[in-house]
């Protein structure tokens, strides 16, 4: 098991303490965004040093992009899925000596500032993780199609796990390693964002919610949320409700 | 009395299949279990599927036959999506386990590949 890395001092690292700097580690799982990554990495290291990106097993250059940007790259040897890459990047930070874990888009979507402000209502609070919410905050330029379908879906997702959130399904999170280490992301595929949520219940994990921003683009709309999606994410629920009976 | 044995020896075979794997779970081992045995029952006492028809609501005890059968295939088919999600998730353990031996051997550097 490798060291945790030493301390660094962080110029202008917009009012995280230094030392806090290097224990928190932001992971971002990519799959085919050659085309973002490098922009998105690039805001993030300037915060976050101790930025991950998991390549998925992408057939384009996500990987060198990211790595010239200033991340730390671990690159799955085949596709496994978004939950998966997330889970890898867990394991690593925490291997690594993490103290804090931010789970972030690949696509721009998700703010720096808004990963600061999580960390602070992190330890203000004292809890296990705080989740992003754009429905407490803003989405602007959402489309009525989508904003229709995450609210079917939070709905759905606030009755088969009893919890009570606002917006179920954002990958902005921060926790503590303490909280990364009891969860234990299996599904793969985008249901993980649901099995996230029901860890966070079955281990009584104290969590909050906090506003952020959405940001969308054509990119990020293009290759968000569809039918397809939709069904395939029910079905890996079925799947794993069926196998506990 | 031929086919008899040899349907018999079929859902035999699909019961010991469904019981064997070890993705199946306890109630699906129970719902196969009962559903062969009810097949294998009305297999050699044909006469009684009448009965069970017209409780069912079913035309004749052939139908039921059929339709049996094809609860059971649905059954075996469900056993062997629960193995290949088993599988999914071992090998997905293992993709991990090499993405990180990778990263740790790589050292300082940047990209780990």
């Amino acid at each position: 098991m490798s060291e945790p890395r030493p301390a660094r001092t962080v110029e202008g690292a917009g009012g995280v303490a230094s030392e806090a700097a290097s224990d928190f580690y932001v992971v971002v799982a990519a799959y085919n965004e050659g085309a973002v990554i490098g922009d998105t990495v690039r805001e993030l290291v300037r915060n976050f040093p101790s930025t991950v990106v998991v390549d998925d097993g992408s057939e384009d250059d996500t990987s060198q992009q990211a790595a010239d940007a200033g991340a730390t790259v671990l690159r799955h040897p085949i596709n496994l899925g978004q939950g998966a890459a997330l889970q890898t990047g867990m394991t690593f930070s925490l291997r690594r000596g993490a103290k804090y874990i931010a789970t972030f888009d690949a696509d721009g979507q998700h703010s720096p500032s808004d990963v600061h402000q999580m960390l602070e209502a992190l330890r203000a609070a004292g809890a296990d993780i705080v989740l992003g919410s754009r429905f407490l905050g803003e989405a602007p330029g959402i489309p009525f199609g989508r904003k229709l379908f995450l609210k079917a879906a939070i709905l759905f997702t606030n009755i088969t796990t009893g919890v009570k959130l606002t917006d179920t399904h954002n990958g902005l999170r921060v926790m503590t390693a303490d909280a990364a280490r009891k969860l234990k992301i299996t599904q793969s595929g985008m249901a993980h964002a649901s099995e996230f949520i029901e860890q966070i219940k079955r281990l009584r994990l104290k969590h909050l919610e906090v506003p952020v921003r959405i940001h969308y683009t054509s990119y990020s709309l293009r290759k968000g949320q569809n039918v397809s999606n939709a069904l395939r994410i029910l079905t890996d629920v079925f799947s794993s409700k069926v196998m506990k009976w | 009395m031929v086919i008899q044995v040899i349907l018999t020896l079929g859902l035999l075979l699909a019961l010991l299949y469904a019981f064997v794997q070890q993705a199946s779970t306890r109630l699906l081992r129970l719902l196969m279990a009962g559903v062969v045995g009810f097949g294998i029952y009305m297999v050699w006492f044909p006469s009684h599927t009448m009965v069970f028809a017209r409780f069912l609501g079913v035309g004749r005890g052939a139908d039921l036959i059929a339709y049996s059968w094809i609860v059971v295939s649905f059954l075996l088919i469900l056993v062997l999506h629960l193995r290949t999600v088993r599988l999914k998730g071992a090998l997905t353990e293992l993709a991990r386990e090499i993405t990180l031996l990778r990263a740790d051997s790589a050292g300082p550097h940047r990209s780990v590949d």
